[in-house]
């Protein structure tokens, strides 16, 4: 079964949730599902930059009061 | 009636600035370090891209106040349900407090080649050999490709990678090396600084310097036969210097229950308080925590500092203010800043904060024993990220 992994960034200013996200990248597995929870506005432009870059797939981005939800589909390792 | 007892591992900023700040009349406080030799990192930079012989280190001995013993000791084990520490060479030790402060350990075996490479070249980040012997490569090139950046993504003082290549870039032009070089930043972020707000200040810098960036470079493999390395991106880099950042990871300690650190053997603290998590008597300060916030100097003696506070009855949290002076070369410098409710600060480079870094290097010793307190709360004021990001907010 596919797994899926929150990796909460939430207050991280610098470097920033996409040092978690390249971090849980290096630890994860093709079909796993990462759940990237973050503060910083950044992270909208970032994750999807990276995810251009690397081959994998954002499903969803959310926004609520307290944070921005971006899904990750690991397609490539 | 008996003291309490509070033990410190680890007799770096965070531990000692802790240690220095408990009142020893009440508690029973106690340092232990592996190494009897406290050293002031930041320097590192400094030895490898300037061959500075400056002396970077103190007897841990000297930087506690009266009252507060010091082992030396490497601690192999620790039981939080227990409260007990195992050292390899002195026993047990038993705690009613527990502090965990034992920074970073670096990991050149994780990825294929790294091993030879650091062995071999050193770099600026791990020890102060490393970074003498880095010097004695940088000293003696003669032109090519160099490739300078972090292998991965967990690093401690994130200012720190891209002002080696900056004093890298200082040090090549002066020697009249510059036109027969190739620098190249490579870095797992998506630009030559991962903070957005700051890479537009430095960003700049680093065109003009003609340092030329790969970012999403996250490194997989150094071929050393072939002087390669690739990235996990599917990007590779030939190189003629390599100067590779090693991974970081937490700390070696065995800690019962293993469920309270990461896979990369970080310790999972909550971000206000420090507390390791499920234990009310044991904290995890500085780089070996999981806090989301960079591992600085700064950051690990805040951290004390709320700690401090905590273990004596007092209210305090720590807000997540990181405070890094990044030396951007020719006699310039500027501070990220921020925290847990405000971005990085777009606060522009001068001489006078590269003053303030240099100050900074002097009065280090000083600011372990607590006895620079008043400055760096009257700084901390004077440049609060609100304050700042309104200040150089930039048109957009
Ligand atoms: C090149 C460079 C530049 C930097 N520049 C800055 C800067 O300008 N400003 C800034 O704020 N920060 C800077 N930093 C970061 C700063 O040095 C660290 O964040 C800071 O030292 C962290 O303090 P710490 O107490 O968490 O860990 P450390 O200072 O690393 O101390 C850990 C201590 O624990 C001991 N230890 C480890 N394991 C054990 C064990 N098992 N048993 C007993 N003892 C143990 C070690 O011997 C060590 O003394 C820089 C770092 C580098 C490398």
């Amino acid at each position: 079964m596919d797994t899926t992994k929150i990796i909460d960034s939430r207050g991280a200013a610098c470097p920033g949730p996409i040092t978690d996200l390249a971090r849980a990248y290096r630890n994860s597995k093709v079909g796993d599902i990462l759940e990237l929870w973050a503060t910083d506005k950044g992270v909208r432009a970032d994750t999807q930059a990276w995810a251009t870059k690397t081959g994998n797939e954002i499903l969803d981005v959310k926004e609520d009061p307290e944070k921005i939800v971006v899904k990750i589909k690991i397609n490539k390792r | 009636m008996t003291m309490k007892k509070v033990l410190i591992i680890g007799g770096g900023g965070g531990g000692l600035i802790l240690a220095n700040h408990l009142d020893t009349n009440e508690y029973d406080v106690t340092v232990v370090d592996k190494s009897d030799q406290h050293f002031y990192q930041p320097w590192f930079l400094y030895v490898a891209f300037k061959g500075s012989k400056r002396k970077i280190s103190k007897p841990i001995g000297e930087l506690i106040k009266p009252g507060v013993n010091f082992v030396k000791d490497e601690i192999s084990t620790i039981n939080l349900d227990e409260k007990k520490a195992y050292g390899s060479r002195k026993g047990i030790y038993d705690y009613d407090y527990i502090a965990i402060a034992t920074g970073t350990v670096p990991d050149p075996d994780v990825i294929p080649g790294l091993r030879q490479v650091y062995e071999e070249y050193g770099d600026y980040h791990t020890n102060v050999w490393n970074s003498e012997k880095l010097w004695s490569h940088v000293s003696k090139f003669k032109g090519g490709t160099i490739a300078i950046g972090q292998a991965s993504p967990t690093c401690k003082c994130p200012p720190s990678l891209l002002e080696g290549a900056f004093l890298l870039e200082e040090h090549l032009r002066k020697v009249g090396l510059k036109d027969k070089t190739r620098i190249v930043f490579f870095t797992p972020f998506p630009r030559a600084y991962p903070a957005e707000p700051m890479n537009k200040v430095v960003e700049p810098m680093v065109r003009e310097r003609g340092i030329e960036v790969m970012p999403f470079f996250d490194v997989d493999t150094i071929d050393v036969q072939n002087k390669t390395i690739t990235s996990l991106e599917g990007d590779s880099l030939k190189y003629d210097l390599p100067i590779v950042v090693p991974p970081c990871r937490g700390t070696k300690i065995k800690i019962i229950p293993e469920t309270v650190q990461d896979e990369d053997r970080f310790i999972k603290a909550d971000k206000k308080y420090m507390k390791i998590a499920g234990y009310d008597d044991a904290f995890a300060i500085g780089d070996c925590n999981t806090l989301p916030t960079s591992k600085t100097g700064v950051t690990a003696h805040l951290e004390a500092m709320a700690v401090s506070e905590i273990i004596q009855g007092r209210y305090a949290e720590f807000n997540g203010r990181i405070n890094c002076p990044f030396d951007t070369a020719y006699g310039k410098a500027t501070f990220v800043i921020a925290d847990y409710n405000n971005p990085v600060a777009p606060y522009p480079p001068t001489r006078v904060k590269h003053m303030m870094k240099m100050t900074m290097a002097r009065i280090y010793w000083m600011t372990l024993m607590g006895t620079a307190d008043p400055i760096f709360e009257q700084f901390f004021k004077f440049t609060r990220p609100e304050k700042l990001n309104k200040k150089y907010a930039t048109s957009e």
